[in-house]
């Protein structure tokens, strides 16, 4: 039943692809003027692509040499951490806060999504919140994520991420109320120009630090000092999470609008080609109709 | 602060007297005599786990110098200077706008603040109307929030003028 009713569907949609591949012969003109209509659409796509990945490109250094000053940062800022040993508290039924660094911008391949995938596929099942600073991963993570999305920011990462915007950020996240055990930041690391990966680093909880084994190794002097230190590590790590996640994304966007530049290319080329050829058949046919005629009329 | 100076400068002498004996001594035994000092702002690393002879810090505790072997600390700094030690005996003052910084047990330390300048690249003058300006504010009617921006402003100012005299 289904099949026959499909059928001329079928048919009358391979009807109109082939009408529109090869014209009839009547049209010859029409089609050369939409292959020449086309043809510059896709050359301007070109220019856009081009430019785009000609900014990217000039960006990408400032954006790299930002992400090592911050990796440096957020690593000589966990190297306590290290050395005391600290892990997350386990168990008692207490939620994880995670927060996914993404950004406002598409058109840079799979970034967003590949954050999106792997909070999927890593946090499936686990009892956590979500803090989503960028509006890309905040549309994915809405349609399977809703109701964990606590907080969500908008705006950041559009230029190189400044220290004032992960405090805020930071700031913000430290007021929620949820009494969270831990907080796990994901963002893109930047493995080389080409390959990306969605990494966590973790921000403890003062309880956590101070659980932590070789804690008690440090002389710490007043109580209130572990609350700001881990204030003040959450921003860090914001920070170093924000600036990867930029470097990884401009990146990102320079590969793909360098892709989409050669793809355009490709398709300039073939379209030329055809061009050129309709346009010869259309003078060949032009001159078969006018040296009949002046046989025809020779003959007479 | 005539005293203070003069303590400075006796410190400067005291690494260049100490530093032959001290050196021929880490040849022979593996005794680490220096400090792993990394120092870095978010967006820069003013120092990549170099090897230092001695840090003095500004610390909320109070002030504080540290040398190889301490003890393993963590310390909330106040904004201020610190001056760090080279080895080749030099010294060289950073003004943090306040951080924390990390004694690690294998004499290991970590600095991290979110500003940091050299002490020579700071004029005194613009120190000065900016210290009149935050004064300004502190006094005046604004919100409650402005007030207390201003008052953060005008200690760090106020340390920074201390330490540029």
């Amino acid at each position: 039943m289904l099949s026959r009713a499909a059928r001329p569907a079928l048919r009358a949609g391979g009807a109109a692809v082939s009408s529109r591949a090869v014209a009839p012969s009547p049209a010859t003109y029409a089609t050369l003027r939409e292959i020449e209509g086309r043809l510059k659409s896709i050359r301007n796509i070109e220019k856009i692509t081009k430019t785009m990945k000609i900014v990217a490109s000039t960006k990408l250094t400032r954006a790299q040499k930002s992400m090592h000053d911050s990796r440096a940062y957020g690593k000589t800022n966990n190297q306590v951490f290290e050395s005391a040993e600290t892990k997350a508290l386990e168990g008692d039924g207490k939620k994880k806060l995670v927060v996914v660094c993404s950004s406002d911008k598409g058109l840079c391949g799979g970034i967003h999504s590949g954050l999106s995938r792997f909070i999927r596929r890593v946090k499936d099942g686990e009892n956590f919140d979500l803090v989503i600073i960028g509006e890309k991963a905040r549309n994915q993570l809405q349609r399977t994520h809703a109701p964990s999305i606590v907080l969500s920011f908008a705006g950041a990462g559009k230029d190189i991420p400044t220290f004032a915007e992960s405090q805020a950020i930071a700031d913000q996240i430290t007021q929620l109320s949820g009494n969270y055990s831990d907080i796990e930041i994901i963002h893109n690391k930047f493995i080389n120009a080409t390959s990306y990966e969605p990494t966590i680093i973790a921000a403890y909880s003062a309880e956590a630090i101070a659980a932590s084994p070789n804690y008690s190794a440090y002389e710490v002097d007043e109580d209130e000092l572990l609350s700001n230190l881990q204030e003040y590590a959450l921003a860090n790590s914001i920070h170093w999470a924000l600036s990867e996640g930029h470097a990884c994304e401009i990146s990102a966007r320079r590969n793909a609008m360098d892709n989409a530049s050669k793809n355009a290319g490709e398709m300039i080329g073939k379209y030329q080609i055809l061009y050129n050829r309709t346009r010869q058949a259309a003078i060949t046919g032009e001159l078969v109709e006018i040296i009949t005629g002046a046989i025809a009329s020779e003959e007479m | 602060m005539n005293s203070l100076r003069i303590a400075r400068a006796a410190l400067r002498v005291r690494p260049t007297a100490f530093s032959a004996p001290l050196q021929r001594r880490s040849y022979a035994e593996a005794v680490p005599d220096k400090i792993r000092l990394s120092l870095s702002l978010p967006h820069q690393a003013i120092y990549k786990s170099q090897d230092v002879v001695q840090v003095n810090l500004p610390a909320e505790s109070g002030d504080m110098g540290v040398l190889a072997g301490h003890v393993p600390s963590i310390e909330q700094l106040k904004p201020g200077v610190v001056e760090i030690i080279e080895e080749s005996g030099g010294s060289k003052q950073f003004f943090l706008s306040g951080g924390f910084a990390i004694v690690q047990p294998n004499s290991l330390m970590s600095i991290t603040a979110v500003e940091g300048f050299p002490l020579e690249d700071f004029s005194p003058e613009a120190v000065r109307s900016q210290i009149a300006e935050a004064q300004k504010v502190a006094s005046g009617g604004g919100s409650e929030q402005d007030v207390a921006e201003a008052k953060i402003e005008l200690e760090v100012l106020e340390s920074l003028q201390h330490h540029l005299k």
